[in-house]
C-alpha cells in the first residue's frame, strides 16, 4: 500500500513539474527572431531601427530587413515583433549600426540603454553609417549573398576585419562615456560600388560622441599604437610594401610644469612583400619611418582638435596626476600635451627571395 | 505418526520422489530420495560396493552404518528434509528409527565455468561465477590465495532455505563494517531472500526507495578479488552468479580492477573518459532543452541559427521533443535486451532507420537531437555496471526537466542536488561518494 | 570524524560565492582610488576574527558553541544566540533574495522570482534535512564541478584588462565613512561561523583554514580589480554587478559558447547555495538545540517555508537593500561578539578543567 502511495506521489510531482515547464514563456529558438545588425537614426525626435534578421527556412537563410520608428529604441522594436510572426529577441545582437548624424549628435543614451538592457550582449561592435540607413540595407539586401552572418561577418575581427578598421564593441564606447582619460574609434563603412560595403576611415568619439573622422591608414597607425594585433597588413611606400608581422609599444611619460611630455617608441617587425626597383634595406627602413611619423602627426593633430583622447595617452599620466585633476585630463592637459614619436622598424625576413 | 508416513505425506505427490523398501547386510532398510537431484543408478552401484567391501571385512552393521554417514535419530524432519531437497540420499533403519543421510552422484544441474555474459572483460581473466555457491568460492579463493580471506556461511529462511555466504580479507575489511554486516545477517535470519531487492531491504536494512543501487555486483573473480582487497566484502547466494559487493560505493561507476593491467597514463585515460561519459550523460540532453527553449543566448550565433533551421517546422516544444525521443531510446535497449539473441540485430536496424532517417525526414526531431542523443547513449554506456547506468539514465530526466524549467540554471541546480543525493547515501556509515582503498582510509572517507 | 579537507574546501567555497556578486560593487562605490586598502583592511579584520575564533574553538574541545554557550550561564544565550539567529535567518532572506533577483536580471528574466527562490530552498533544506556529513560531501562534488570553471574564467577576465587603471594608487581613508564599506564586510562576515558548528560532528586541524584564507585573498583582490582595471573606476561604479560586466566582456573565440558569463555565474550561484544551506543548517541546530521543544525535523520544513514567504513579502531590490543595510549592524555585533566569545569562554573553561585535573 506504502509503496502504491508513493509511486502515485512521485509520478504527481514529476506531472506538477512537466505542467510547470510551460508555465512561463519560454519560446523555442525556432519561434524566435534573432537579430544580428540592429541600425539606429535618430530623426525629429523618434529614434529608426533597423533590424536585419536571420529567418531560417529549410532551403537556407533569407535576410529579412525590418524597420519601425518610435520615441524609443524598445518602442520601436517592440513594433518590429508585433509584426512579426516570431518575437524579436536582441539576445543575438552582434552589430549596432550607427547612422552619421546620430553619432554626431552623441549616442550616450543609446550606448547607455544598451549596457542596462540584459538582452544586448556588451559583446556587440559598434559601427557608423555614413549614409541613410534605408540606402545602405537597400544596397545590403540587394547586392549581398543571403548568408545567415553576412554583414556582421564583414566587421568582426576573426572574419571579415582587417587592421585598418577600427574594432569598438559596446562596453567600450560605455567606457569612454565616463572614463576619463579613454576615448574610442568607430569605424564608418557606406555602401560600395561593387556589391561591398567600404571602409572610409574611423570616427573619433568622445565622451560617446563624434568628434572627428581618421582615415583607414591613421587607423592602422592607431591600432599599432594600441597593440592590437596589426599583424599580416600592407603597408605602402614609394620603392616597396611591407607586411608588419608584429608590433610593440614602449611608453615614457613625463609631467612638466603641468605640461604632459610622452614618448612612443613603436617597434615594428615586418617583412618584405613587394618591391619596385631596388630599394637597399636602409632605404625601406628609412621610408617605413619618415610614412609613419607623417602619419602619427596628422593623427595627433586631429586628436589635439577634438580633445578626445582616442589613443589612450592619458593612461600613462594617472599615476602622475591625482584623480580630480584627471576628470578633466580632456580639457586642460590633453591639448597641451608633446607627443614624440620613435618607430623603430625592423626587417625581419625579406620574403623568398634576397634583397639584391 | 510415523517417519515414513510423514514423508510419504510430504513428498509422494512428487513423482520424481521415490521410496524403496531394500536390504543393507541383512537389514531391512527404506531408501528415499530424488531421482531428479541424484544419479539412481550410479548411486545404486556406489552403493552396492560399499556392502560388498563390508561384507568382505566384515564390517559389523553399526561401523557400517557410520561409514555411510552421519546416523540421525528420526525424531524431527528437517535434517531428512534438508538431505532430500540437496540431493542426498536417505536411508532410514525401520527397527531403530534412526536414519543416515548418504551422498550420492549428484546430477550436474551446474553450468561448468563459462566467460561472463553481463560485463565484458578488456584483458583480465575471463572466467566468471556461476550459480554453484561453492565453485564460486572455490573461483575465488583461486583468485586470492591467502590464508586471510574468511568465509562464514549461513543458511537463510525458514521456509525455504537458502545457503548465503559472507567472504571478506581479513586485514583490509574494516572490523566495524563486517561486525556490521554479521549482525544484519544474524539478525535477519529467518527472513526469506528471493532476490537482491529483499536481499538490500529484508537481509541489510537498506531503505527500498533509492534510486542507487545498494549492492554492487560483479560476475568476474578478477573484480571481486579486487573488491575483497580494498577492504569490501563479498555476499554469495546460492544460485545467483554474481558476487554482491557491499558496501556499493560512487567510485566502482568509474574504476575496474582490471584497468590496472594498463600503463598509469593509459588507465587515468580511461577512468578520464569514464568521468567524462557520466558528465555528458546528466548534462546533454539538459543543455539541448535548456539552449533551445530557455537559453538561446548562450549558443554561438552560427550554432543558434543552424539550430533554428533544423527545428523549423517541429510542432512542439524542445521538452517534449527530447522525452519523446530518449523514450524511444529506452525502448530500443530494453527491447535489445529481452529479445533472443538471433533476432537482437533487428531492432538495432529497426531504431536506427527510425532515429537516423525516418523521425527527422518526418519532421518529428531536429537531427541535432539525433546527435545529442547519440551522445547521450555512448556516454551512457562507457560507466561500469548496468543498474548503475540505469540510475544514471533516471538522474538524466530529473536534469532535463530542470532545465525545460530553468535552463542552464536548471541543468546546475540538477546536478547539485544529484550531487547531494549520492553524497546523501551512507551504506553501513560509509558515505557513498567515498574511496575506499584499504582499512586505514575507511575512516577518512 | 576528521574532516579537516572537506571543511577547508568548504569554507573556501562558501567565500568564493560571497566575493564575487555584491562584494567589489561595494568596495568600489566605497572608495575612487586605491581599492586595495579596503580590500586588505576588510581581509585583516576577517583573519582576526577567525584567528581569535579558531583559539576559542580550540579551548572547548569536542563542543559546539551553541553548548558553550548554553553552559555559560543565564542570560548568555539570550545575548549571543538570539543575534545569531536573528542574523542567519535575515542572510538567508536576504541571499536568496538577491541571488534571484540578480538571475532574473542576468539571464532568466522570463521566470517569475518564486520559482527561483523555492528551488534553491528545496535543494538547501533536502540537503540540510540530510545533515551535516551530505552537506560537506555536496560541497566538495559541487566544488569539484566548479572550481576549474571558476578558475578558468578568472584567468580569462583578464584579456581586456588595463593595468593602468591601477592608478592612482592610495587616496587616503575616506572610504571610513562611507556606509559600502561597511555592508563589504557581509564578504567577510557571514561564511566562517558555520565552523563552530561542526565540533561534536566532525574535527578538522584550525590551521587549515588559514591558509584557505590567504588562498582567498587573491580573489578578494581580483574581484574588485578586474573591474576596476577592465572599464576604470568612473566607469565601475556604475554597474550593479561590476566583476559580472567585466565577464561579459571578454571574448573567446574558441569556446563554442557565447555568453559565458552565465557558466561563471552559475558556478558561484552553486556556491552561494552550498552557504545557504550551510546557514539554514546552523540556524535549525541553533534553534533546535535551544527549544528542544520544537523537533529539527518539523523545523527542516517549517524554516524554509518561513523563509520562502518572508522572501515574497519583500516588494523591490530597494528593500532588499535597505535590509541588508540593517543588517549590517547586526552583522558587526555578531562578528565582534561571536569570537571574543567563545575565545572568553573557551579560555575559562579550559581553565576549569586544569583545575580539575590539578585536583
Amino acid at each position: 500500500m506504502r509503496r502504491i502511495r508513493r509511486t502515485a506521489g512521485s509520478l504527481l510531482c514529476i506531472c506538477l513539474l512537466l505542467l510547470n515547464t510551460g508555465c512561463w514563456d519560454n519560446r523555442d529558438i525556432n519561434h524566435r527572431s534573432l537579430p544580428l545588425v540592429m541600425g539606429i537614426a535618430y530623426h525629429e525626435n523618434l529614434y529608426q531601427i533597423v533590424l536585419q534578421i536571420p529567418e531560417p527556412l529549410e532551403s537556407g537563410i533569407s535576410l529579412k530587413i525590418l524597420t519601425q520608428t518610435g520615441k524609443t529604441i524598445n518602442q520601436a522594436v517592440d513594433k518590429i515583433s508585433a509584426r512579426m510572426e516570431s518575437s524579436v529577441d536582441l539576445l543575438h545582437l552582434k552589430v549596432i549600426l550607427v547612422e552619421k548624424e546620430y553619432a554626431q549628435l552623441g549616442l550616450s543614451d543609446s550606448i547607455t540603454t544598451f549596457m542596462r538592457s540584459r538582452e544586448i550582449s556588451p559583446k556587440a561592435l559598434v559601427v557608423i553609417c555614413d549614409e541613410k540607413l534605408d540606402t545602405f540595407f537597400e544596397h545590403v539586401k540587394v547586392s549581398m549573398a543571403p548568408k545567415g552572418t553576412t554583414l556582421y561577418d564583414s566587421f568582426e575581427k576573426n572574419a571579415g576585419w582587417n587592421p585598418q578598421m577600427a574594432l569598438t564593441r559596446i562596453w567600450q564606447v560605455y567606457r569612454s562615456i565616463h572614463s576619463y582619460t579613454r576615448d574610442v574609434a568607430i569605424p564608418v563603412y557606406k555602401s560600395g560600388k561593387s556589391g561591398t560595403i567600404d571602409y572610409t576611415g574611423s570616427a573619433i568619439i568622445k565622451n560617446g560622441r563624434m568628434v572627428g573622422q581618421i582615415t583607414p591608414e591613421e587607423t592602422l597607425l592607431f591600432n599599432s599604437v594600441n597593440g592590437l594585433g596589426t599583424q599580416g597588413k600592407i603597408e605602402v611606400m614609394n620603392n616597396a610594401s611591407v607586411l608588419i608581422l608584429s608590433n610593440s609599444t614602449r611608453h615614457r611619460s613625463r609631467l612638466v610644469h603641468n605640461i604632459p611630455y610622452l614618448d612612443i617608441e613603436l617597434t615594428l617587425k615586418v617583412s618584405i612583400v613587394e618591391t619596385k626597383g631596388t630599394p637597399t634595406t636602409k632605404l625601406i627602413k628609412d621610408e617605413l619611418q619618415e610614412v609613419l611619423l607623417q602619419r602619427f602627426e596628422h593623427l595627433f593633430d586631429k586628436i589635439l582638435a577634438s580633445k578626445a583622447d582616442i589613443l589612450g595617452v592619458g593612461q600613462y599620466f594617472r599615476n602622475k596626476l591625482p584623480r580630480s585633476e584627471l576628470s578633466h585630463w580632456r580639457t586642460d592637459y590633453l591639448p597641451r600635451m608633446k607627443v614624440k614619436l620613435k618607430v623603430n622598424p625592423v626587417i625581419q625576413n625579406e620574403g623568398n627571395l634576397k634583397l639584391s | 505418526m510415523g517417519f515414513i508416513s510423514r514423508i510419504k505425506e510430504q513428498y509422494a505427490v512428487s513423482d520424481d520422489f521415490f521410496i524403496l523398501n531394500d536390504y543393507l547386510l541383512e537389514t531391512p532398510v527404506i531408501l528415499m530420495g530424488f531421482n531428479s537431484l541424484m544419479d539412481w543408478t550410479l548411486t545404486k552401484q556406489n552403493l552396492q560396493t560399499y556392502i560388498n567391501t563390508a561384507a568382505d571385512t566384515g564390517l559389523g552393521l553399526e561401523e557400517f552404518r557410520t561409514v555411510l554417514g552421519q546416523v540421525e535419530t528420526a525424531s524431527g524432519m528437517d535434517k531428512a528434509s534438508a538431505g532430500l531437497l540437496q540431493g542426498k540420499l536417505i536411508i532410514y533403519f525401520e527397527q531403530e528409527n534412526s536414519f543416515i543421510v548418504m551422498d550420492t552422484v549428484a546430477r550436474t544441474l551446474d553450468r561448468s565455468i563459462t566467460p561472463p555474459v553481463n560485463e565484458n572483460v578488456f584483458q583480465g581473466t575471463l572466467s566468471s561465477f556461476t550459480e554453484d555457491i561453492n565453485s564460486n568460492i572455490g573461483i575465488l579463493r583461486k583468485q586470492i590465495q591467502s590464508s586471510h580471506v574468511n568465509v562464514s556461511s549461513y543458511t537463510i529462511g525458514s521456509e525455504e532455505t537458502r545457503q548465503l555466504t559472507l567472504v571478506y580479507y581479513e586485514g583490509h575489511a574494516d572490523v566495524n563494517l563486517i561486525e556490521k554486516i554479521k549482525m544484519q545477517i544474524e539478525q535477519n535470519k529467518h527472513q526469506q531472500i528471493d532476490n537482491l531487492q529483499q536481499l538490500s531491504q529484508r537481509m541489510m536494512g537498506f531503505r527500498n526507495w533509492t534510486l542507487v543501487p545498494n549492492l554492487n555486483q560483479t560476475e568476474l573473480p578478477e573484480e571481486a578479488a579486487n573488491f575483497l582487497r580494498n577492504g569490501r566484502a563479498l555476499l554469495f547466494m546460492d544460485r545467483l552468479p554474481v558476487a554482491v559487493v557491499l558496501p556499493s560505493l560512487l567510485w566502482d561507476i568509474f574504476v575496474l580492477g582490471s584497468d590496472r593491467h594498463m600503463p598509469l597514463p593509459l588507465m587515468m585515460f580511461l577512468r578520464a573518459l569514464r568521468v567524462i561519459g557520466v558528465m555528458l550523460t546528466l548534462i546533454l540532453p539538459g543543455t539541448y532543452v535548456a539552449l533551445v527553449s530557455v537559453n538561446p543566448e548562450v549558443l554561438r550565433i552560427e550554432l543558434a541559427l543552424s539550430i533554428a533551421q533544423t527545428r523549423e517546422g517541429i510542432p512542439y516544444p524542445a521538452i517534449v521533443e527530447i522525452v519523446l525521443m530518449l523514450l524511444i531510446l529506452e525502448l530500443i535497449i530494453e527491447a535489445s535486451i529481452r529479445l533472443p539473441k538471433n533476432i537482437g540485430p533487428t531492432i538495432t536496424m529497426v531504431g536506427g532507420i527510425i532515429l537516423g532517417e525516418a523521425v527527422v525526414q518526418a519532421k518529428l526531431v531536429s537531427n541535432l537531437l539525433i546527435i545529442i542523443l547519440a551522445a547521450t547513449t555512448i556516454a551512457n554506456s562507457t560507466i561500469i555496471g548496468l543498474q548503475q547506468s540505469l540510475s544514471l539514465r533516471i538522474a538524466k530526466y530529473i536534469i532535463v526537466i530542470l532545465a525545460a524549467i530553468y535552463g542552464v540554471f536548471g541543468i546546475m541546480e540538477g546536478l547539485v542536488l544529484v550531487f547531494a543525493y549520492l553524497s546523501s547515501l551512507h551504506p553501513f556509515g560509509i558515505p557513498y561518494t567515498s574511496i575506499m582503498r584499504c582499512k586505514k582510509e575507511v575512516n577518512h572517507g | 570524524m576528521d574532516r579537516t579537507w572537506q571543511i577547508t574546501l568548504m569554507y573556501f567555497f562558501i567565500h568564493l560565492g560571497l566575493i564575487f556578486f555584491l562584494y567589489p560593487g561595494d568596495v568600489i562605490s566605497s572608495t575612487n582610488d586605491g581599492h586595495w586598502l579596503p580590500v586588505i583592511i576588510g581581509f585583516m579584520v576577517h583573519l582576526a576574527a577567525i584567528t581569535v575564533y579558531m583559539k576559542g574553538l580550540s579551548f572547548i574541545g569536542r563542543r559546539d558553541i551553541i553548548s558553550l554557550y548554553l553552559e555559560a550561564g543565564k542570560g548568555w544565550p539570550l545575548l549571543l544566540l538570539l543575534p545569531v539567529t536573528v542574523y542567519f535567518l535575515l542572510i538567508i532572506i536576504i541571499t536568496l533574495r538577491y541571488c534571484a533577483e540578480m538571475m532574473t536580471i542576468v539571464f532568466l528574466s522570463n521566470t517569475p522570482l518564486w520559482a527561483i527562490m523555492l528551488l534553491f530552498l528545496l535543494i538547501a533544506a533536502f540537503i540540510a534535512i540530510k545533515g551535516i556529513g551530505t552537506l560537506l560531501r555536496t560541497g566538495v562534488l559541487t566544488g569539484m564541478l566548479c572550481l576549474p570553471v571558476i578558475l578558468l574564467f578568472t584567468a580569462a577576465s583578464f584579456q581586456n584588462v588595463d593595468w593602468r587603471y591601477i592608478f592612482p594608487l592610495a587616496d587616503g581613508f575616506a572610504f571610513f565613512t562611507d556606509s559600502d564599506f561597511y555592508q563589504s564586510f557581509f564578504a567577510f562576515a557571514g561564511g566562517f561561523l558555520f565552523l563552530g558548528f561542526l565540533q561534536p560532528y566532525f574535527t578538522y586541524r584550525k590551521k587549515n583554514i588559514f591558509i584557505a584564507a590567504l588562498v582567498l585573498l587573491p580573489f578578494f583582490l581580483f574581484s574588485v580589480y578586474i573591474p576596476v582595471l577592465t572599464f576604470g573606476q568612473a566607469t565601475a561604479s556604475t554597474f550593479h554587478f561590476p566583476f559580472i560586466a567585466a565577464l561579459d566582456s571578454i571574448n573567446l573565440s574558441w569556446l563554442m559558447f557565447d555568453r559565458i558569463t552565465i557558466f561563471f555565474f552559475l558556478c558561484l550561484i552553486s556556491f552561494t547555495m552550498l552557504f545557504l544551506t550551510m546557514v539554514l543548517w546552523s540556524t535549525i541546530r541553533v534553534i533546535s538545540r535551544c527549544i528542544p521543544v520544537i523537533k529539527p525535523s518539523y523545523l527542516t520544513f517549517a524554516l524554509p517555508v518561513l523563509i520562502f514567504i518572508a522572501c515574497m513579502a519583500i516588494p523591490n531590490w530597494e528593500d532588499v537593500k535597505l535590509l541588508f543595510e540593517w543588517n549590517s549592524y547586526l552583522r558587526f555585533y555578531v562578528v565582534i561578539t561571536i569570537p571574543l566569545s567563545t575565545y572568553f569562554f573557551g579560555k575559562r573553561l579550559q581553565r576549569k578543567v586544569d583545575c580539575h585535573a590539578a585536583d
